[in-house]
């Protein structure tokens, strides 16, 4: 099986030649872009990096170094969320852009002067590992309920000024996507936010989560995805989601053999290793390809980068949120909240996700759903480019955040750890208050209530 | 290609760096490139470098840098002009305001709100919707244009129709001129008197002054739309529906239409599942009171069906409807998919010469053998013929460019304009001058010179050369001209008014300018004419429903002080070709040129005219409180037909006169009869009058004694609100009439003052103090110069504070 990621030397200049022609420079894509409204510069929007590209294919001016720090870098700031793909009325494809960064990382980066992670390389590496992440999320929870002591509720925002290598290292801690491992955590902290307080069965701490009927004959297979991140760093989560979709009858099954997607590979410059990643994940699930086994991801961005495996991939893996929404979830109580959602651009910009999650929503008695302004713009949190654009995907993290807490909202709710992450570092300065919770948890909470209420 | 910043890396860029620090400042070779470019496809250069301050004392600090060292400067929104305003010269540096973002907090009694330029147009409607409010100029790039963008090309939208174009949304703007000042354009109120620097600067195009920060007017979300959608087997049938619909007298917010190429893009790109095999789609929108709405929509209809559309569907939700929304304004973005290249063009004609136009563009389509897809804002006469091509193919190029020309001619030669909304940057400098006559030319030029004398404010736009060979003058109207199909009429200065609103109210259309003078003693003054009505922006008190004169008149003839005439504007419903002369005049006397004749545009009179009186209780503070909610309360309603106004007994402050136009439907008034009794209790007095006979049956004694006949009134230019509201009301309760849309308020006392308010003129049989002195913050030297450019022998009247050196 060919890979099918390119590097740029594959792609064919005269067709994304003719595909540039496409854009007619309207500018529409420019309040899409995060990067644009961050800081302003056109450089950093669309049509400034299209402009670019244009120059890098055909150079018209001898006077311009085509290829110079100021053009890769311009690529290179590109988070990739495709909001202005989604934008463009005159459909340009994002694949452009694409191009344009496959060429500012194949520029070794002492040369082009583009920046590097502010973590460590070791510890970058080990990113896409679930075990390592696993410790890293433990630490991490450790560090912060120290730091809570010592610095208060509030302390993401009274650190964020600190001297740089703090800086770095609190950055790190704050965006690092979490979640309510126990249930009982994560019952007693909505139950919070709705003001009651659920009868645990049996009065016991020990919580029972939602009930599993028999597995029906009839129910659709699932193999499921973990994915790095969300089995490393939320596993409480991960459980709750596969729980979920065991109540509505579906037959699960967990290839043992899968690994990361090879995303966070990718966009870190390892093209060897995501493609070994790849085709693990192809060997892992060429049983559920074969007998129509849904491959259902529980991350946006593993969801996306799967479907880029290839045709068989694009058509046989279903993101969490589509594949929940399209079932007979397990009755919901009410939960008396406004919820925000936030998109994750690679469900929304890369999946065309916009309607699911919200009808999932809409589904749990007594809940408002509001709407932030610029619901098509990116987070910021980009994975691997949040780490080496940190004061800009801050920056990015703080406006989304305050666009969510704009709306007035008890409780945020997303579907991607990276966007998780990020928007509750952002919030934590923004509006400490205001939490935000993977979408499954609260929709585990919901079908819960209902269980609950529903015993003598 | 020489390369300054490499050539010359002066002085100026340290100087720059000071000033904005390292990330305020872009000079490297991304930047130059992608900064070179607008929406327009035109370019000139490489900038020097782009600047990006980060408040208004960066920007100025910057500009006036670069005027010291001679470097042209060229201010930049979010580059989505289509004329190439934004596109810099070899060696200039670009000024961008997308860091100047803040918005200020919306007032929502006077509807209004401060913004800086970089702001992009949704987001001002988006930051006023909590208060029911929006900003009605919606081009269709809205949601990426900026503020100051829009005001400087004076930017058009669909729904421009009902509203307005920008500037008619404009209350005052700050700006920087070419030495970095900090300057006002000096208005409290759009009706104020004076030369109009707003009407000015708006659609300058960044060559006479940097917009700062604008003062914004907003209006409120109707409580109910309704929006139609058409198909037409045939082009011209359209055409000729648009202009059915407004000379029938219905009053739609946007009448817009793409033809059949446009569809197919669209198609293509948003698979709305339209037909396809049809001419023409139109999309006509009407907004207000749910039943007025209704009603509308039925008559229009079967007014669409009637002129050959095939068929016609109302949207059945928001979600539909923005949908529609949608298909129309990414029609522009869409055309990428029909050809890599293409000629855009902004003409604009008299509605009525839509239908014959559109004809003609087919056989110009023919005759160069061009593909050619077309937008129109038809409800303006307003169309946006696109020409295809591909750049890499000479003779498709240059076919292009003829068929594009050619239309251009077709469209002057209806009268029209070869810009609307766009501007003329400098892809129209070639074709202007077939529109502009000579001394227009001249004139503009001159004030260009006095804003910019180092022709360093975006050199190279708006003016074409001296010597380019302009249009002949364009003879004036010898007596009162009604154009029906166009919705117009022109007049001599010398015509009465009374007798051209007269004729215009038999077949229900007017001036919507305060008067409904059937007789000569009646509203503006006894025996007006149309040049004072232009010189002096008479707003009368009684029954104003709609703006003032600027926001009708169209197209002007004047004469200099030394008797030069000319002619400027155009007899269509947008023109953005030049400096806006006809605007910038109206209203300033007689100080800096004569009027000699004018073109209007006409609206439909409303059916009738609601009138009410309560009596107001003893107690004066709650008097107070009552008329404050009484004036939020109508300050929200403004009609299609205009807002109510209210006058308060000018001889015993005991009772409150409720006057508001209206539609002849037990629904319409009953509406606001029902508010009020809310508010007021039960009047004492009402009735219902058809509106052009109005001024027969309301005497002064209905109205308080002067309002109607009493032609000597003092106009009050500061408004409730400035001073805290109830702090004002009792002493001015007494004496006044308090009108909502735009927000006025008069007094029939001569010598009224107010502390705070400031008395614009006196009338007194039609006679008009000269304007007054400027506020500070207005640059009184221009205004001397421009004095000089217009009346250099000083014929004729200069007020005391335009003698005199410049100080
Ligand atoms: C898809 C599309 C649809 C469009 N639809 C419409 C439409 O329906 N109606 C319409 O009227 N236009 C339309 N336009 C044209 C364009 O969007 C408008 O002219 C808009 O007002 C330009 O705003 P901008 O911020 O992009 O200005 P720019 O393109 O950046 O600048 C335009 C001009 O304004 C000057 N300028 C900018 N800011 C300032 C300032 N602060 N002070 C002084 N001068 C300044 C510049 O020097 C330049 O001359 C459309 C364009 C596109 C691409
Ligand atoms: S990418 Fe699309 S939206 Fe952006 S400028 Fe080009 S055509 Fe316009
Ligand atoms: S992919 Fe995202 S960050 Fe990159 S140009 Fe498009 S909108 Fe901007």
């Amino acid at each position: 099986m060919t890979d099918p990621r390119p590097s740029s030397a594959v792609m064919d200049v005269d067709h994304l030649d003719e595909l540039l022609r496409q854009c007619v420079q309207c500018g529409l894509c420019l309040p899409h872009c995060a990067t644009w409204l961050a800081t302003g510069n056109e450089v950093q929007s669309p049509r400034g990096r299209l402009l670019l590209l244009g120059e890098l294919i055909r150079p018209s001016d001898t006077n311009t170094a085509a290829a110079s720090d100021a053009f890769l870098q311009a690529f290179d700031q590109c988070i990739g969320c495709r909001a202005c793909e989604t934008a463009c009325p005159s459909g340009v494809p994002f694949t452009l852009l694409e191009y344009g960064q496959l060429r500012a990382t194949e520029v070794p980066p002492l040369r082009s002067g583009l920046p590097v992670p502010a973590v460590p390389g070791a510890v970058l590496r080990r990113m896409d590992q679930t075990a390592f992440l696993g410790f890293l999320s433990r630490v991490g929870d450790l560090v912060r309920g120290v730091l809570t002591v010592v610095a208060g509720k509030t302390w993401r925002r009274r650190l964020a000024g600190g001297p740089a290598g703090t800086g770095r290292l609190v950055r790190l801690l704050g965006s690092l996507p979490t979640s309510a491992r126990s249930d009982t955590e994560l019952v007693k902290m909505l139950d919070g936010l709705c003001g009651r307080e659920t009868q645990l069965v049996g009065g016991s701490p020990n919580f029972v989560g939602l009930e599993i009927p028999d597995h029906l004959p009839s129910g659709p297979g699932v193999a499921f995805f973990r994915g790095c991140a969300n089995a490393g760093l939320l596993p409480g989560t991960s459980r709750r989601l596969r729980d979920l979709l065991s109540a509505s009858g579906c037959r699960l099954e967990e290839p043992g053999s899968q690994d990361c997607c090879g995303a966070l590979a990718t966009h870190t410059g390892r093209p060897g290793r995501a493609a070994d990643l790849r085709r693990r994940n192809r060997e892992a699930f060429a049983g559920a390809l074969t007998d129509g086994t849904v491959i259902v991801a529980e991350a946006a961005g593993c969801s996306h980068e799967l479907k880029e495996y290839g045709d068989d991939f694009r058509t046989g893996v279903v993101d969490a949120v589509v594949m929940l929404a399209g079932l007979d979830l397990p009755p919901m109580g009410s939960v008396p909240l406004k919820v925000a959602y936030h998109d994750p651009c690679h469900a929304r910009h890369g999946q065309g996700i916009i309607d699911e999650p919200r009808k999932l929503l809409a589904a749990i008695g007594g809940l408002e759903i509001v709407e932030p302004a610029e619901p098509e713009v990116c987070c910021g949190s980009g994975g691997a480019w949040g780490l080496r654009y940190p004061e800009l995907s801050d920056e990015l993290g703080r406006r989304k955040a305050a666009d969510l807490a704009a709306t007035g909202a008890d409780l945020v709710v997303t579907s991607n750890p990276g966007c998780l992450g990020q928007i509750a570092d952002g919030l934590q300065v923004i509006a400490p208050d205001l939490p935000i919770l993977p979408l499954t948890d609260l929709l585990w909470y919901a079908a819960l209530l209902r269980i609950d209420s529903s015993r003598p | 290609m020489p390369d300054p910043i490499r050539e010359n890396p002066t002085a100026l860029l340290s100087g720059l760096r000071e000033i904005l620090g390292d990330k305020g400042l872009l000079t490297d070779d991304a930047a130059r490139l992608v900064y070179a470019r607008d929406a327009s496809h035109l370019t000139l250069g490489r900038p020097l470098a782009v600047a990006l301050p980060h408040d208004e004392s960066q920007l100025r600090r910057v500009v006036g840098l670069c005027r010291a060292a001679g470097v042209p400067v060229v201010c930049r929104g979010t580059g989505t002009g289509l004329s190439g305003g934004a596109v810099p010269g070899n060696g200039a540096l670009v000024v961008g305001t997308s860091r100047l973002t803040d918005l200020g907090p919306v007032d929502s009694l006077q509807r209004r709100v401060r913004v800086q330029p970089g702001v992009l147009n949704d987001g001002v409607s988006r930051h006023a919707s909590a208060s029911g409010l929006h900003f009605a100029p919606d081009p269709s790039s809205q949601s990426a244009a900026s503020i100051g963008g829009n005001i400087a090309e004076n930017a058009g939208g669909p729904h421009c129709l009902r509203h307005g174009v920008t500037l008619q949304h404009l209350v005052s703007l700050e700006w920087s001129d070419a030495d970095g000042r900090a300057l006002d354009t000096g208005r409290a109120v759009s009706v104020e008197r004076g030369l109009d620097l707003v009407s000015l600067l708006c659609g300058s195009e960044g060559t006479l002054g940097l917009v700062t920060s604008a003062d914004l007017k907003l209006v409120d979300n109707p409580a109910d739309v309704a929006t139609l959608l058409a198909f037409f087997p045939d082009l011209d049938d359209a055409a000729g529906a648009a202009v059915g619909l407004l000379g029938e007298g219905l009053a739609p917010v946007a009448v817009e239409m793409v033809d059949q190429a446009m569809l197919l893009a669209v198609e293509e790109a948003f698979g709305f599942g339209f037909p396809t095999d049809v001419a023409a789609a139109m999309i006509t929108e009407f907004a207000g009171q749910s039943e007025a709405v209704a009603e509308d929509c039925e008559r229009a209809s079967a007014l669409l069906r009637r002129h050959g559309a095939r068929e016609v569907r109302q949207a059945a939700d928001e979600s539909e409807r923005a949908e529609l929304w949608k298909c129309r304004k990414k029609a522009f973005g869409a055309v990428g998919r029909l050809a890599p290249n293409y000629v855009s063009m902004d003409v604009v004609v008299p509605l009525g010469e839509l239908p014959g136009l559109v004809r003609e563009i087919q056989v110009i389509k023919a005759r160069h053998g061009v593909e050619i897809a077309t937008t129109f804002h038809a409800g303006d006469g307003n169309l946006h013929p696109g020409v295809h091509y591909d750049e890499r193919d000479p003779d498709q190029s240059r076919r292009a460019h003829a068929a594009a020309d050619a239309i251009i001619r077709a469209a002057l030669d209806r009268d029209g304009s070869v810009t609307g909304e766009h501007g003329v940057g400098i892809e129209k400098l070639h074709v202007l001058p077939w529109q502009l006559g000579d001394e227009t030319a001249r004139l503009q030029r001159g004030i260009k010179e006095i804003f910019d004398p180092q022709d360093i404010l975006n050199p190279g736009k708006v003016h074409p050369p001296a010597d380019a060979g302009f249009a002949a003058l364009k003879p004036a109207p010898a007596g009162i001209d009604f154009h029906w199909a166009n919705l117009t009429v022109s007049a001599p200065a010398d015509a009465s008014l009374a007798q051209l609103q007269q004729s215009a109210m038999e077949r229900g259309f007017w001036i919507p300018v305060g008067t409904i003078a059937l007789d000569e003693g009646v509203g503006l003054g006894r025996g007006t004419t149309v040049g004072n009505l232009v010189a002096e922006l008479l707003t009368g008190p009684a029954l104003c429903p709609g703006g003032t004169v600027r926001d009708y008149l169209l197209e002007l003839w004047a004469e200099t002080g030394d008797g030069h005439l000319f002619h400027a504007g155009a007899p269509v419903f947008k023109n953005v070709a030049g400096y806006d002369l006809v605007h910038m005049l109206c209203g300033s006397g007689r100080v800096w040129a004569q009027p000699r004749a004018a073109t209007f545009q006409l609206r439909p009179v409303p059916e009738c005219l609601g009138y009410w009186r309560f009596p107001l209780p003893s107690d004066e503070l709650q008097d107070v409180a009552r008329l404050d909610r009484l004036a939020e309360y109508l300050a929200g309603r403004d009609g299609s037909l205009g807002g109510p106004m209210m006058i308060v007994d000018a001889q015993s402050a005991r009772s409150v006169v409720v006057m508001a136009p209206g539609r002849n439907r037990p629904w319409d008034l009953d509406r606001i009869e029902k508010d009020l009794v809310n508010l007021l209790g039960k009047p004492t007095e009402q009735i219902a009058l058809p509106f052009n006979r109005a001024s027969e049956i309301l005497t002064d004694e209905l109205i308080g004694g002067w309002a109607l006949n009493s032609s000597d009134w003092t106009f009050l230019s500061r408004l409730p609100g400035d001073e805290g509201g109830s702090n004002f009301w009792p002493a001015a309760m007494r004496r006044l009439i308090w009108q909502s849309t735009p927000r006025l308020v008069w007094s029939p006392d001569p010598t009224t003052t107010f502390p705070g308010w400031h008395a614009d003129r006196f009338c007194s049989e039609g006679l008009v103090l000269p304007p007054c002195a400027p506020a500070p913050g207005v640059p009184r030297d221009f205004l001397k110069r421009m004095k000089i450019l217009f009346d250099p022998s000083g014929a004729l009247e200069t007020p005391r504070w335009l003698e005199g050196q410049d100080d």
